[in-house]
C-alpha cells in the first residue's frame, strides 16, 4: 500500500518532464510491458479488421463514406488507450470503496433502461449525448468489481455456504434477471459465466458451483426442448442450410432465409477464406451479404480475408493475453488484485470464446461482440479502461522477483 | 500474536496455492475452448472450404459469358450460307416485383409485346423467390430495344435484364442443309459442318466476372471487382460448293423424287474431277435448318400426328435423325454403276479389251447357280457393247478373269474399304461386314461383286471412284471446305487437293471414258445425252433385298436407281452422281437417275465455262431462231426465212407481213414452218395432238399434220427407242398454227 502511494505521489512532481512520464510505463515502474504489447497488437489488428470489414457497409449505408466507422472507432481507441494508461497509474485499491456504489449505480441503470425507448423491442441502451450507454456492460464490470471486493473481504470464509455462495448468487441472479428481461440473452449468459468463474477462482466450494451449473443446464434444457424457447435459433444452429432453403414461415412472418441469413452468410465468408484467405480488403461477403459486418460477425470477415492462418494468429494472441492476465492475477500483491485481474481477463477470454463459437455456428446465434474488434465506441473505451485496471494490478504484482 | 500471524500467513499461503490451482484450471479451460474453436474453424474453413465457397461465389459473382461471334459459312463465291444475328433474351427477376398490380401489368403488356402466353407469364411473375426467369429468348433486337424503353418508362428496369444472345440463320433455307447441319437454339452446334468445324467457327468465348452485392447490383466503382477476358471471334468457312450448282442439283433431284414417288429420299453429288472438290452435295428429304425441329416429310409428319406418348416422341426423334442425315454418306449397294470399276480393272490388267467378245444368253452359270441378266439375252457382243448393254453375264465373266485377289486389290485401291477422308460430319469407316476380303471371297462372290451386288459403298465413295476413272486414274480425297477465313477476312488456310494414289493408268482412264461416252451417245443411256456435250456415264438399278419382309419381297421389289457420269467425256471436268432410293412409279436408273444428271449437266456445263461442241449431225439438227419478218414485204420475208433454213405458209391477200407465228426470236427446228399473215384475218388454230408414247418419227408426222413446230429434248440422233413422256402444251388444247410445242423423250430400257 505504501509502495503504491509513493509511486503515485512522485508523479505530479515530475509531470512536466517527458522522460519521467515515459518512465512510468516501463518495466522498472512495474508496468507489465508484455500484457500491454499483446493488447496493443490485438487492438491494431482489430482496428485494421474493422476498417476492412466496415468499408463496404459504410459505403452503402453512409452515402459513399467508407471511413464512417473506422474514424469513430479510431477516436475511441485513442481515448481508450489514454484512459487505460492513466488508470494503470491509479492504485487499484481505491476500487474497494467503489465496489458497492458501482453495483448500486449499475442496478439503477438496469432499471432505468426499461423506461428508455425500445430498439427492436429491446431495452438495452440509454441514449446519452454522443453515445449510447449499455447498462449491461457496466453491470459486467460491477459484478467483477463487487465479486473481487467480496472475495478479498471473505477470503477466509469462502468455503462457507452462507458467505462464499449465497451473497454472490443473490447478486448474480438479481443482476442477470434484470439483464435477461431487457432482453439480452448473451449479456445474461456472459455475466453469469463471469460471476461463476470468479467464485470458482475465489474459493467457493466446487460442488456448489457444479450443482448450480447443473441446475442451470437443466433449466436451459427444459426451456429449449420442453417449453420450445428459442426453437428457431436452435434449428438454425443445428442445420443452417436446411432452414436457409426451407419454405417454412417462422415467427414474425420471417422466412427461413431471413432467420438463417446471418449464420449462413458467416459460414460462406469463413469457407471462402480457406487456409490462406482472400487477402486483406478482398472480402466479398462484406458487400451487404453479411449484415453489419463491423459488429458481432466481424471475425467471419477476418477469416475470409486472412484465412485460417490469420484467424489462428488472432486466437493465439488472445490466448497469450489471457495467459498474461492470469499470470498478473496469480502474482498480484493481494487477493483483490488477483480477482480483479483474473475476472477482467476471464471476461475477455469468455467473450472471445462466445463470439467465435457464434460466428462458426458452434453454438446458437446470440449477439456477442468480439473485444477490440467489433465496432462500438463506449464498449471499446470500457474494455481498455478495464485493461488499465489489470495494468494497475501488474504494478504491484511480484512479477519480476518471481522471474529472478 | 506471533503464532496468529504465522497462522494467518500459513492460511494466506494455502489460499494463494488454492487460487493458483483454480486459476490454472480456468485458464486451461479457456485454452481448451480456444483449441476446440480453432479445430471447428479448421473444419469449416479448410475441410469444407469448397462447399461453402461454391455457395458463396454463386451469390457473389455474376459471371457473364461474352459470346464470341460465330463465323459465317460461304459458298465458293462468298454467298452467305450461314450467318449469326444478334438477338436478345429477356430475363425477369420476380423477386424484385413488389406489388400485385405490377405483376398484372407485366403479364398484360409484356405478353402482347413479346407474343408470349399471358397466363404462363403471370405464373412466372409469382415466383417471388426467383431471380432468374427467362421470359423469352431469341427476341429480335428491335423488339428488345422496344422492350427496354418500355421497362424504363414503367420503372421496371430493376426487374428485367436483357441479355444479348445470338441466332444462327440460314438465308437459303433447306439448301445444303444435310451438309451444313445447324446450330440449335441453345447455340450448340448439332450437325454437319457446323458441328465438324465447330471449334473453327465458334471462336473462344470471353467472360466477364462482376462482383455483385446482395441486390444483384454491380459494386460501386470504388469497390469494383471486374475481370474480363475478351472473346475471340470465330473463323468463317468458304466452301467448294457453288450455290448455283447446288440449287440446280437440288431442284432436279427433288423433281425426280417427287415425280417417281421415291419413298426413301435421294442424293446427288457434283464433284470437280481433278481436285475432288465437292461442287454440290444434295440430299432431298432434307429440312430447313432455320426450323430444324419441324418434320419436313409430310408423310412422316402425318404418321406422327396419329401417335402419342413415348411412341410419338421416339417417332419424332427418328424422323429428325433421318432428315438431318446426309445420304451421300450412307451405305448402299451400287449395282451396275460399279461396272465402271470392273471395266477399269479388266482394261488396266489387260484381261479384256474393247473388242473382247462376250456372249449372253440371259444367264450366267457359276458353281451351283444360275445368275440372270436383266435382259433376255444380249447374244454376241464385244466389250464396248457389253458396257452399253450393262450385260451382267459379260461382267460376271470378266469377274471370273479378274478373280478375288485382284478384285480386292482394286477394291481397296479405289478407296472403298476406307473413309474418303472428306471433311464432312458422319462419314463412317466401312465395316468389314460390308465387303469381301481376298481370303473369304468365293468365285460366286466375285461374280456378284463384278456387277456391283452383295457389297455396300457410300455414294461419296462411288463418286470419288468415278473421279479417279475420269481424271486419269488419280484417287482424290474429296473436300468441301476450300478456305478458312479469320474474322477480318484474312485467309488462314486454303485446302490443296490431295491425291491419295494412282489407281489406274491414264490410258485405261481414257479408254473407259470413251466406252462410257459411247454408252450415252449411242443411245443405251440416251437419257443422259445432251446435245453439244460429250457425257459419259453408267446407270445402276440395285434391288434392295434387306428392306422388305419375305412376303412383300415377291410382290414389290424396292430398288435404288442411280447414275454416275462425267462430262465432257474427252476431258472430264465434273462427275455427277445421282441416286434415288425406292422410286415407286419407275424402277430404273436410266429412267429415274440419268435424266436428273443430264439436266444438272445441261445447266451447269455452260455455267462452268465448258463450250458446247456440236457434231455435224447435231449442228444440222440445231433449232433455228425465227427472224423478224413482220412489217416486211412478203418477198423479203421469204428470203429471210429461207436463209434461216425455215419454210413458211401465208394467209391473206396483202403483200406485206402484218403478223407472224411464231414470234421472232423463238427457236424452232430446221425446216420448221412460220405462218405469215398479210392482212388482219383471224389466226388459224389447230388442236394439239397427244404425243405421249410416240416415237420421234411419229411425233414429227403428227406435228406436221397439226401445223405445229415441235422442239425435241432428251433424245440423241443415234437411235435407240425413246418415247415421249412429257409435252409442254397439253393434248386437246387449241393453239394458233405454227406454235411451238416442246416434247420430252425418255429412253425406255431398264438398265
Amino acid at each position: 500500500m505504501a509502495k503504491a502511494k509513493s509511486n503515485a505521489a512522485t508523479a505530479p512532481n515530475n509531470a512536466l518532464r517527458p522522460k519521467r512520464i515515459l518512465g512510468l510505463f516501463t518495466r522498472a515502474a512495474g508496468f507489465d510491458m508484455t500484457f500491454f504489447v499483446l493488447l496493443m497488437l490485438i487492438l491494431v489488428i482489430g482496428l485494421v479488421s474493422l476498417f476492412s470489414a466496415s468499408y463496404a457497409y459504410a459505403y452503402y449505408q453512409n452515402g459513399g463514406d467508407s471511413y464512417y466507422y473506422i474514424e469513430k472507432q479510431l477516436i475511441y481507441a485513442v481515448l481508450g488507450v489514454i484512459a487505460m494508461l492513466l488508470i494503470s497509474l491509479v492504485d487499484y485499491h481505491v476500487l474497494h470503496k467503489a465496489a458497492l456504489p458501482v453495483m448500486g449505480v449499475s442496478w439503477v441503470l438496469l432499471i432505468i433502461v426499461f423506461f428508455m425507448p425500445a430498439v427492436q423491442n429491446m431495452h438495452r441502451w440509454i441514449p446519452l449525448p454522443g453515445f449510447n450507454m449499455q447498462p449491461s456492460e457496466i453491470a459486467k464490470f460491477a459484478i467483477i468489481l463487487l465479486f473481487a471486493h467480496l472475495i478479498s473481504l471473505f477470503q477466509d470464509e469462502m468455503k462457507r455456504f452462507t458467505k462464499g455462495y449465497v451473497p454472490f448468487m443473490l447478486v448474480l441472479l438479481g443482476t442477470c434477471a434484470l439483464v435477461f428481461l431487457e432482453p439480452h440473452l448473451s449479456g445474461t449468459i456472459l455475466i453469469m459465466m463471469i460471476g461463476l468463474v470468479m467464485m470458482f477462482v475465489g474459493g467457493t466450494k466446487a460442488r456448489w458451483l457444479l450443482l448450480t451449473v447443473g441446475i442451470g443446464a437443466l433449466g436451459v434444457f427444459l426451456m429449449v426442448f420442453v417449453m420450445g424457447y428459442e426453437q428457431d435459433r436452435i434449428a438454425v444452429w443445428l442445420d443452417p442450410l436446411a432452414v436457409y432453403t426451407s419454405d417454412t414461415l417462422y415467427e414474425g412472418g420471417l422466412t427461413g432465409r431471413d432467420i438463417a441469413w446471418q449464420t449462413v452468410q458467416s459460414l460462406y465468408a469463413i469457407g471462402s477464406g480457406g487456409f490462406m484467405g482472400e487477402g486483406l480488403g478482398n472480402s466479398r461477403q462484406k458487400h451487404l451479404f453479411l449484415p453489419e459486418p463491423q459488429n458481432d460477425f466481424i471475425f467471419a470477415i477476418v477469416c475470409e480475408e486472412l484465412g485460417f492462418i490469420g484467424a489462428v494468429v488472432i486466437i493465439v494472441l488472445f490466448a497469450l493475453l489471457v495467459w498474461r492476465g492470469f499470470i498478473i492475477g496469480m502474482k498480484a500483491s493481494d487477493k483483490f488484485g488477483s480477482m480483479l485481474a483474473i475476472g477482467l481477463t476471464s471476461q475477455i477470454g469468455l467473450q472471445v470464446i462466445f463470439n467465435l463459437a457464434v460466428v462458426t455456428n458452434s453454438m446458437p446465434n446470440t449477439g456477442i461482440s468480439l473485444p477490440f474488434f467489433s465496432y462500438g465506441g463506449s464498449s471499446l473505451v470500457m474494455l481498455l479502461a478495464q485493461m488499465g485496471v489489470v495494468l494497475s494490478v501488474s504494478r504491484q504484482a511480484k512479477l519480476r522477483t518471481d522471474r529472478e | 500474536m506471533l503464532r496468529k500471524k504465522e497462522q494467518t500467513e500459513q492460511t494466506a499461503q494455502q489460499q494463494r496455492v488454492a487460487l493458483r490451482r483454480r486459476a490454472f484450471m480456468l485458464v486451461l479451460g479457456i485454452f481448451l475452448c480456444f483449441v476446440l474453436l480453432a479445430a471447428n474453424l479448421f473444419h469449416v474453413q479448410v475441410m469444407q472450404q469448397d462447399f461453402w465457397q461454391q455457395k458463396a461465389v454463386a451469390q457473389q459473382l455474376s459471371d457473364v459469358e461474352i459470346s464470341a461471334n460465330r463465323g459465317q459459312i460461304y459458298d465458293a463465291n462468298m454467298a452467305v450460307l450461314a450467318q449469326t444475328r444478334e438477338v436478345c433474351t429477356i430475363v425477369m427477376s420476380p423477386k424484385n416485383i413488389l406489388q400485385e398490380k405490377t405483376r398484372v401489368k407485366i403479364a398484360d403488356e409484356l405478353s402482347e409485346m413479346l407474343e408470349v402466353d399471358r397466363d404462363a407469364l403471370y405464373k412466372q411473375t409469382q415466383k417471388s423467390t426467383s431471380q432468374y426467369e427467362v421470359v423469352k429468348s431469341k427476341v429480335d433486337k428491335a423488339v428488345g430495344d422496344k422492350f427496354i424503353s418500355w421497362a424504363n418508362e414503367n420503372g421496371l428496369a430493376g426487374v428485367f435484364r436483357v441479355v444479348t444472345d445470338y441466332k444462327r440463320e440460314y438465308p437459303l433455307g433447306s439448301m445444303l442443309s444435310t451438309v451444313m447441319g445447324f446450330v440449335g437454339s441453345d447455340n450448340v452446334a448439332r450437325e454437319g459442318l457446323e458441328l465438324k468445324y465447330n471449334e473453327t467457327l465458334s471462336g473462344i468465348p470471353g467472360r466477364m466476372v462482376i462482383a455483385q452485392n446482395t441486390s444483384g447490383d454491380k459494386l460501386p466503382t470504388s469497390l469494383d471487382y471486374e475481370y474480363t477476358v475478351n472473346a475471340v471471334d470465330g473463323n468463317s468457312l468458304v466452301l467448294t460448293v457453288d450455290q448455283y450448282i447446288q440449287q440446280v442439283t437440288e431442284k432436279y433431284l427433288a423433281e425426280a423424287i417427287a415425280e417417281f414417288k421415291a419413298t426413301n429420299r435421294g442424293c446427288a453429288i457434283v464433284m470437280d474431277v481433278d481436285t475432288g472438290a465437292i461442287l454440290a452435295m444434295a440430299t432431298k428429304g432434307d429440312y430447313d435448318p432455320n426450323n430444324y425441329l419441324e418434320i419436313s416429310d409430310p408423310t412422316a409428319a402425318e404418321k406422327i400426328a396419329q401417335l402419342s406418348g413415348d411412341e410419338r416422341s421416339e417417332a419424332i426423334r427418328q424422323a429428325r435423325l433421318r432428315q438431318y442425315r446426309n445420304k451421300a454418306l450412307d451405305f448402299y449397294e451400287p449395282g451396275s454403276v460399279f461396272k465402271t470399276v470392273t471395266a477399269s480393272i479388266g482394261l488396266e490388267e489387260g484381261l479384256v479389251s474393247e473388242s473382247s467378245e462376250f456372249f449372253c444368253n440371259g444367264t450366267y452359270h457359276i458353281a451351283d447357280r444360275d445368275m440372270d441378266c436383266w435382259y433376255a439375252g444380249h447374244g454376241q457382243q464385244n466389250f464396248r457393247q457389253a458396257i452399253a448393254n450393262s450385260c451382267n453375264p459379260a461382267f460376271m465373266t470378266l469377274g471370273g478373269l479378274i478373280r478375288a485377289p485382284l478384285f480386292c486389290k482394286y477394291y481397296i485401291g479405289f478407296g472403298f474399304t476406307t473413309r474418303t477422308g472428306v471433311d464432312l460430319l458422319g462419314e463412317q469407316i466401312p465395316s468389314s461386314a460390308l465387303y469381301y476380303t481376298a481370303d473369304t471371297m468365293t468365285p460366286v462372290n466375285v461374280a456378284a461383286s463384278s456387277i456391283g451386288q452383295t457389297f455396300k459403298v457410300t455414294p461419296l465413295q462411288m463418286a470419288t471412284a468415278l473421279c479417279a476413272i475420269a481424271n486419269g486414274g488419280k484417287l482424290m480425297q474429296p473436300y468441301i471446305v476450300q478456305k478458312v477465313l479469320d474474322s477480318e477476312g484474312n485467309v488462314i488456310s486454303n485446302t490443296e487437293p490431295i491425291v491419295r494414289r494412282q489407281v489406274i493408268s491414264a490410258q485405261t482412264s481414257q479408254r473407259v471414258c470413251d466406252m462410257l461416252e459411247e454408252a450415252v451417245s449411242g443411245g443405251a443411256i440416251g437419257n443422259a445425252y445432251i446435245s453439244g456435250y460429250r457425257v459419259g456415264g453408267k446407270t445402276g438399278t440395285s434391288e434392295k433385298t434387306e428392306t422388305k419382309s419375305e412376303e412383300d419381297k415377291d410382290k414389290n421389289v424396292e430398288v435404288i436407281a442411280s447414275f454416275g457420269g462425267f462430262a465432257p467425256a474427252d476431258h472430264p471436268e465434273v462427275v455427277v452422281f445421282v441416286m434415288v432410293d425406292e422410286p415407286q412409279t419407275l424402277k430404273s436408273g436410266a429412267g429415274v437417275a440419268a435424266p436428273v444428271a443430264r439436266n444438272i449437266l445441261r445447266d451447269i456445263l455452260p455455267y462452268l465455262g465448258v463450250e458446247p461442241n456440236y457434231t455435224e449431225e447435231e449442228l444440222a439438227n440445231l433449232d433455228h431462231s425465227v427472224p423478224q419478218v413482220t412489217g416486211k414485204q412478203l418477198s423479203v420475208a421469204a428470203t429471210a426465212l429461207g436463209s434461216a433454213s425455215l419454210s413458211y405458209e401465208t394467209v391473206g391477200k396483202g403483200d406485206k407481213v402484218v403478223r407472224q407465228v411464231p414470234e421472232s426470236g423463238v427457236s424452232i427446228p430446221k425446216d420448221g414452218v412460220v405462218w405469215l399473215y398479210t392482212d388482219d384475218s383471224e389466226l388459224k388454230t389447230t388442236t394439239v395432238p397427244d404425243f405421249s408414247g410416240k416415237t420421234l418419227s411419229q411425233v414429227n408426222q403428227a406435228a406436221k399434220r397439226a401445223g405445229l413446230n415441235v422442239v425435241v429434248s432428251g433424245i440423241n440422233t443415234s437411235g435407240g427407242v425413246a418415247k415421249v413422256t412429257k409435252q409442254s402444251v397439253a393434248a386437246g388444247e387449241s393453239v394458233p398454227k405454227g406454235s411451238v410445242v416442246t416434247v420430252q423423250f425418255t429412253y425406255e430400257n431398264n438398265i
